[in-house]
């Protein structure tokens, strides 16, 4: 089908975009990347009378690096977030997760603001950014504020962005060279939404001992969600097989998925374990094995 | 597609049931309704917006309570449809008395149909559960501005 | 409802002055605005990469952008790879290799290889393989497009 017709504006500043949303308020609906929301109009699920393109605001599309943390501007694609030098470096699991977006083309106007606003509870970036300590900075005609993740994912497609406010840019400090990490993903094909997504991170302390570990799952409830009893079975343990096997388990244990056409609860709840387990095994052989 | 659960409120099973049978509270607690007409005893029709982001649909639908047994359970007969898709669905609606409190446990089945139901599929049963927890925090409500 | 908005785009190294309503998507503006019915229109959802092409050098989804957001832009599609008259080695390698039967996937994959070839010219079977499931291919089970595309490598490196 074809999309509605709308009304078309392309800002060229945060402050222009900004009064835009005020002023149209509930019949304003942003446009990055696009390749979430198009979808949606072309199918006329979604009809937003005022489109206002963010695209031209080229001030937000930046990777920088301050001190040990990676900046990142919303309008970053996920093609350059995938192919960077410094975030395959500094956060080599969000690069990871980038790539199992889609297709290429997808990523090349995807962007991670984008990805994030739109909180699809399977999407790779929010899975990725959940496991991070990752602070998004929004901001509105009421000035600017940081929000967290937990505080930021509401649930199916929500997010606490205020109506007329904007996610300009994301902080995720740079992961320590000895952590392990990983992002593994099962979907039907390549490039389909994820059934069970899981990031998992090992920060590591002396004589191979796990201080802490990070373990999000996405595709698994309305929002990512971290498994804080794996979690805490990990941390200040040295890790073995054992240990992994039965993290996966409690990681497991703590969902309660739904039943689609793609997996069934119990399937999906099975997986998550296995993923799981896949994921924090990959994780613990880069801590052991070099990347 | 199944829904079940159950929730428990602090009143009388009489008080749950009337507040259940009564249509201005319904009205406040279903989901988007904008407007909710009794045609004859227990028929209603109603007209829903809900949606989720930038997802948003007009549902025009008729809700029917079958076989009263007052003050125990009934079932609950509904259709909408709109733009979007359509929604069909039948549950069976029991309350019992555990001490102070009130249990109403509900049963059913929904099929949702159309657009929302291809497209959406991923994420039809938990935006569904998700609604019901809404309209049960709503009578939660509706039954503190009785108290 | 809305009015028309003038864009300029370049396709294929030839400039176009057009007006368009703001609703109209980028794949239809090409076919029908243009006259350009090599790039096709599938799924209207970004999936089946039929209406992949070139913008500013780097694929996209032309069914998930509107018009108006290529003002400006430099595009090339389908009928922009061939050259001086001749078909590009990609175009060759498909139809000595059978790389297509119903032809509608095909803009989308010349325009795929195209753009991986240039990121990649020595891939393996694999990285192609990885590469093509970017479009969707209900006719050749893949084996002959992978085919066309790695003799299409060898042939631009050369050999």
């Amino acid at each position: 089908m074809k999309p509605g017709a709308f009304e078309y504006f392309a800002p060229s500043t945060v402050a222009e975009a900004i009064n835009l949303l005020d002023r149209y308020g509930d019949e304003a609906k942003i446009i990055a990347g696009g390749q979430s929301l198009v979808p949606m109009m072309n199918f006329r699920l979604a009809r937003p009378e005022v489109l206002i393109d963010i695209n031209r605001i080229k001030e937000l599309d930046y990777i920088r690096e301050k001190g040990d943390e990676l900046l990142i501007g919303a309008l970053t694609r996920e093609r350059d977030l995938e192919s960077s030098p410094l975030v395959q470096e500094r956060c080599p699991i969000l690069a990871k997760a980038v790539s199992f977006i889609g297709h290429f083309p997808i990523r090349t106007r995807g962007t991670i603001g984008g990805s994030l606003v739109h909180a699809d509870p399977s999407a790779e970036i929010p899975t990725a950014i959940l496991g991070l300590d990752a602070r998004m900075k929004v901001v509105g005609p009421s000035g600017e504020r940081t929000l967290e993740p937990e505080e930021f994912f509401l649930s199916y497609l929500t997010t606490s962005l205020e109506p007329s406010e904007i996610l300009v840019e994301v902080k995720i400090p740079a992961l320590p060279k000895k952590a392990g990490w990983s992002f593994v993903e099962l979907s039907r094909r390549q490039g389909d939404f994820a059934i069970v997504g899981v990031a998992s991170v090992l920060f590591m302390g002396q004589g191979g001992v796990c201080k802490e570990a990070r373990i999000s799952l996405g595709g698994i409830a309305s929002t990512p969600i971290r498994a804080g009893e794996a979690e805490e079975l990990l941390a200040g343990q040295i890790l073995n097989e054992a240990l992994i096997e039965k993290a996966g388990q409690k990681a497991a244990e703590a969902t309660d998925p739904d039943s689609d056409y793609h997996a069934s609860a119990e399937y999906r709840r099975d997986m998550a374990r296995v993923f799981v387990q896949r994921g924090l095994k990959e994780a613990w052989n880069r801590v052991k094995g070099g990347q | 597609m199944k829904i079940e659960g159950k929730h428990k409120f602090q009143a009388s099973q009489k008080q749950i049931w009337d507040l259940f049978m009564d249509q201005r509270h319904l009205e406040k607690a279903l989901p988007g309704c904008e407007k909710m007409e009794e045609r004859e005893p227990g028929k209603y029709d109603v007209l829903l917006k809900i949606g989720i982001a930038a997802v948003k649909g007009t549902y025009r639908g008729k809700m029917e309570v079958v076989d009263p047994e007052p003050p125990k359970r009934y079932r609950l007969i509904g259709e909408g449809s709109g733009s979007p898709g359509f929604v069909k669905g039948e549950a069976v609606i029991e309350l019992s008395q555990q001490d102070q409190d009130t249990i109403v446990s509900y049963q059913g089945e929904m099929q949702v149909g159309g657009l929302i139901a291809g497209i959406g599929q991923r994420m039809i049963g938990g935006i569904a559960r998700m609604m019901v927890g809404q309209f049960f925090k709503k009578m939660e409500k509706e039954l503190k501005s009785q108290q | 409802m809305a009015e028309q908005r003038r864009i300029m785009v370049k396709v294929n190294g030839v400039g176009y002055e057009r007006e368009v309503e703001p609703r109209r998507l980028l794949v239809d503006f090409l076919r029908d605005d243009l006259e350009l019915i090599g790039t096709h229109v599938g799924c209207e959802h970004g999936f089946c990469g039929a209406c992949t092409i070139l913008l500013n050098g780097r694929s996209i989804r032309s069914c998930l952008m509107f018009a108006v957001q290529a003002d400006g832009a430099e595009i090339m599609t389908v009928e922009g790879i061939a050259g001086d008259g001749k078909l590009h080695p990609l175009q060759e390698a498909f139809q000595e290799h059978h790389g297509l039967q119903c032809g509608f996937c095909t803009p989308g994959m010349l325009m795929t290889s195209y753009e991986f070839l240039k990121e990649n010219p020595d891939p393996t079977a694999e990285e192609v393989r990885m590469a093509m499931s970017a479009v969707l291919c209900r006719c050749t089970g893949y084996k002959q497009v992978i085919d066309s595309v790695m003799a299409a490598a060898a042939k631009m490196r050369g050999k």
